[in-house]
């Protein structure tokens, strides 16, 4: 019987619940995270099933501190697993919870702040990139049009269109949170 | 105490609150935790991500300092502008307390 596996999933920026259960679920499936590498390949071990809580964190406010930042969380008893793209992954058993489900957030104050931090570093960086793409590619090829500036811009739509989708998710789940206040 | 102070803290967090509170003494931030939970009688946990966020945010903000770093934890206390604060939400909460009792008396 193998021992690792390696699979490949995407999660969109908005997402990372959506991830931080993939990791729970396999865990309690008997596959411990190793490491999250280059291209979003995760790399399991295998291990007793177990339900633990992963959780993520991204670009906290002094991340230079990171030593001061990693030991707050591992006296509370989460293990730090690594950073990968800005995000910082940690882990804890429910066993070592008192009954219920611990969080690395305790208010709906520091979610929205993780979701702002998110937005400033990963959606407007995104939005950058997209119209760097569009105004010299895209622009100059619309003014004769060819079979070729059509397929740029079709290109340039699916992108916006993807671009937007994770824009309105992004949305839903700030205004759901700041509702709940 | 500047506008922005206030409009910010108060009223605060009960993270917040509670920051401020322990800090009247120097402790570090899982000092604090531990503090909160046996005030508390386990039923307030401070989470790491939200205690991370807020002692950075009163740091910047001046109303805890520094003190030193052991172990790599970061030990603070609270500042004069801090239990300012401290004061003004003391304040509210304890209002805010008499208002329930005699509401709920009447």
């Amino acid at each position: 019987m193998k021992d690792k596996k390696t699979e490949l999933k995407f999660f969109t920026i908005a997402a990372w619940d959506k991830e931080q259960e993939y990791l729970r679920r396999m865990h309690r499936a008997g596959w411990r995270l190793e490491r999250v590498g280059f291209y979003n390949l995760y790399h399991f071990v295998r291990c007793e099933p177990e339900d633990v809580v992963y959780q993520l964190d991204y670009g906290p406010e002094g991340a230079a501190e990171k030593d001061a930042y990693v030991r707050m969380f591992t006296d509370c008893g989460w293990e730090y697993i690594q950073d990968y793209a800005g995000y910082s992954y940690f882990r804890k058993p429910v066993a070592e919870m008192d009954g219920h489900d611990e969080e690395i957030f305790c208010d709906d104050e520091s979610r929205l702040e993780l979701l702002r931090r998110v937005f400033v570093g990963r959606m407007v960086p995104a939005l950058v990139i997209v119209l760097l793409l569009v105004v010299p590619y895209v622009v100059p090829a619309l003014g004769e049009p060819s079979a070729y500036s059509m397929v740029l811009l079709a290109l340039f739509l699916v992108m916006l269109g993807i671009y937007c989708y994770i824009f309105v998710q992004f949305v839903v789940r700030y205004l759901r949170l700041a509702h709940k206040r | 105490m500047d506008a922005h102070i206030r409009k910010v803290y108060v009223p605060m967090t009960e993270t917040g609150f509670y920051i401020l509170l322990c800090l009247q003494h120097e402790a570090h931030g899982y000092g604090i935790v531990q503090q909160v939970e046996s005030l508390t009688r386990g039923e307030v946990r401070i989470s790491p991500g939200t205690l991370y966020g807020s002692l950075s945010k009163m740091e910047r903000d001046g109303l805890i300092r520094l003190v030193r770093e052991q172990d790599k934890r970061k030990v603070y206390v609270i500042t004069d502008l801090g239990r300012e604060v401290l004061g003004l939400e003391m304040r509210r909460i304890e209002r805010l307390y008499q208002t329930m009792r005699e509401a709920r008396a009447s």
